[in-house]
């Protein structure tokens, strides 16, 4: 039996983080989750959009969450950002009637097909936690963990507000430690498991960002993580190709290994370098895996 | 309901004759319901079994603000949360607020949270922009932040002003948009200036962490969008903040994706991206350089087409609170 879901990577995926939409993609295969491309999607605006231009971003969600729905197929995306971005559109169209109403009559007219709110927008993560049979997912694990130290990093966008997501979120979310431990790794309990990557201020505050990324690292590592991993491509560029940027602010060695939870599975999987893409990677994982006897 | 024994572990703090702050935890044992409140249980211990025990109290009903502290991991009003629901296996773990000067355990020094909301001058002005007429709906946008109980509750789970003390806060921003949308407000163009300044609503991460921890919704993190909103709307967008913001919807117009390649440059500049360059060069060992030309999405007459309709016929599309039923 195959799960069908229109595709959304988001643009960090598909520019900067291709390696976690090259694990997504291996990954969804191997877990017959069958992915399928969205041509038309735009960039959903982020944060951003929604700042400068309220009601465009509502119309370009429409317009992506509009595509999906043509499919039959709910959405499912790899970044949290993009997450965050559409559910809180559907969520307003989905209780809000006379707004979808409103934004739909804008799109009818640019030769868009009305959205009807009648799907959901998922994290990729969350399909493979929440949807699949732990026993599937434990069937196709080669290369157990054997007890690594993994520390879940959320992300603020697959969390809050906890009221409009289509699973667990909020203090309540414990997906990422779930999948450690499918993948047979230990989760690590730690200050920032929840907080910010910094990633949205990255240019605008830049010490400030940079002090994120190092204060939660080096709580993690504290606590005794010896890999990271995150739901999100934007929090992989901030905890993973930000670190050694944020090292030079914090005036201390981090070295933490950091990387995509697709990527992770990947691993574990057994599945090879095109797939996992673990010399992508700033902070390289090998070290720490090769000691697990896993790669 | 059955009692059953909790153990309370609170972070003991006293200041010292030099004035650092000296820590340990501290377990005690409590009898408790699942609904007990902390603060019963704080005030068990104190009566009961340690008479040092220093934290603030008042009205006991989540109006007066004075009981805010970290119980587990997370920052609450003692007098609403119940032992239950913050108990995990039994333990709770009890500290002071964080981001805030410590006096001793639970009590903290309020005095630089409310610098920062006279930061945002807390009360009306006189001034050109004050409407004549009050619309039945003008308070629409007010209602759910004039319900702030000044508690310190978000400043205290604040991302950035954990890495920030120059950061005004989520408090004082959604103050600030409350008198930026009262019509009786003569200054409110005066005010979006002042908030497009370094550290103030540009600074905010979006990581809705004070929307999640508020005890009243106030849900300050909308209220920051719409100021930057605001903001951007009345011209004000000189900085990094305002300037990445918009870029992105020009880039979707144009080719459907965000254009990483130039984004730099058109947030911070020449001189800011020259500056960036070790940052730039370290990103590119791992060939993480986005494409100069992203890949275009098909369709895209349909963006420009939705773009030109709202910008000849915009629409109100803003979130509205409905007005406040005492709990």
């Amino acid at each position: 039996m195959s799960i069908q879901f229109a595709y959304y990577p988001g643009c960090a995926a598909q520019q900067v983080q291709k390696e976690a939409d090259a694990a997504a993609r291996a990954v969804a295969r191997e877990l017959g989750i069958v992915l399928h491309d969205m041509p038309r999607s735009t960039c959903c605006g982020a944060v951003s959009l929604r700042e400068t231009k309220p009601a465009f971003s509502l119309a370009v969600a429409a317009r992506i969450l509009s595509e999906a729905e043509e499919s039959g197929r709910h959405l499912v995306t790899i970044c949290n950002t993009c997450l965050q971005t559409l559910t809180q559109a559907n969520h307003r169209f989905k209780n809000e009637p006379e707004l979808l109403e409103k934004i739909n009559q804008v799109i009818v007219q640019a030769g868009v097909r009305p959205y009807k709110a009648t799907i959901n927008v998922y994290h990729l993560l969350w399909v493979i936690t929440d949807q699949l049979d732990p026993k599937t997912v434990k069937a196709k694990v080669v290369k157990p963990l054997n007890g690594l130290k993994v520390a879940p990093f959320y992300g603020c966008h697959n969390l809050r507000p906890a009221e409009i997501f289509d699973s667990k979120a909020g203090e309540e979310a414990d997906h990422l430690d779930r999948l450690i431990l499918l993948l047979g790794g230990r989760p690590v309990a730690y200050d920032g498991h929840d907080k910010c990557c910094g990633f949205h201020v990255m240019l605008s505050d830049k010490v400030e960002m940079r002090s994120m990324v190092a204060k939660n690292c080096l709580n993690a590592k504290d606590a005794g993580a010896e890999l990271m991993i995150t739901p999100c491509t934007l929090c992989d560029m901030s905890m993973g190709s930000f670190q050694k940027p944020a090292e030079q602010v914090a005036g201390k060695v981090i070295e933490l290994p950091e990387m995509n939870f697709a990527q992770l599975i990947a691993v574990a999987f057994g599945l090879d370098e095109s797939a996992a893409g673990l010399d992508r990677l700033h902070v390289s994982p090998h070290a720490v895996l090769a000691k697990q006897g896993i790669r | 309901m059955p009692v059953t024994n909790y153990t309370i572990r609170i972070q003991r703090k006293r200041k010292t004759s030099d004035g650092r702050i000296d820590s340990h935890w501290k377990e005690y044992t409590v009898k408790a319901t699942e609904t007990t409140t902390i603060l019963s249980v704080l005030e068990e211990i104190k009566g009961e079994q340690d008479g040092t025990l220093t934290f603030r109290q008042s009205c006991r009903s989540a109006i007066c603000g004075s009981c805010a502290m970290k119980i587990g991991g997370r920052t609450r009003l003692a007098c609403k949360t119940h032992v239950g629901v913050v108990a995990r296996d039994n333990v709770v773990e009890i500290t002071s607020q964080a981001n805030q000067p410590v006096l001793k355990d639970m009590a903290i020094d309020i005095g630089p949270f409310f610098e920062r909301i006279h930061k945002i001058t807390p009360y009306l002005a006189e001034g050109p922009e004050t409407d004549a007429v009050t619309e039945e709906t003008a308070y629409d946008q007010v209602n759910h932040v004039t319900q702030c109980i000044m508690c310190g509750s978000c400043y205290s789970d604040c991302t950035m002003a954990e890495v920030s003390p120059e950061f005004i806060g989520p408090a004082a921003l959604a103050k600030a948009f409350r008198f930026v949308s009262d019509p009786r407000e003569g200054q409110k163009t005066r005010r979006l200036k002042q908030l497009a300044e370094p550290h103030m609503m540009w600074s905010c991460a979006r990581c809705a962490m004070c929307v999640e921890t508020c005890p009243k919704d106030v849900k300050p993190m909308e209220a920051i969008v719409k100021l930057r909103t605001r903001g951007v709307a009345k011209g004000f967008n000189d900085g990094p903040g305002p300037k990445h913001a918009l870029a992105f919807h020009n880039d979707i117009k144009q080719s459907g994706h965000l254009n990483e390649f130039t984004l730099m440059m058109r947030t911070v500049g020449i001189m800011g991206t020259l500056e960036e360059l070790g940052t730039a060069f370290h990103l590119l060992k791992k060939g993480k350089v986005p494409s100069l030309f992203p890949h275009k999405s098909a369709g895209l007459a349909e963006l420009a087409k939705i773009y030109e309709i709202l910008e000849q016929n915009p629409l109100d599309v803003e979130t509205k609170a409905k007005e406040v039923v005492p709990e």
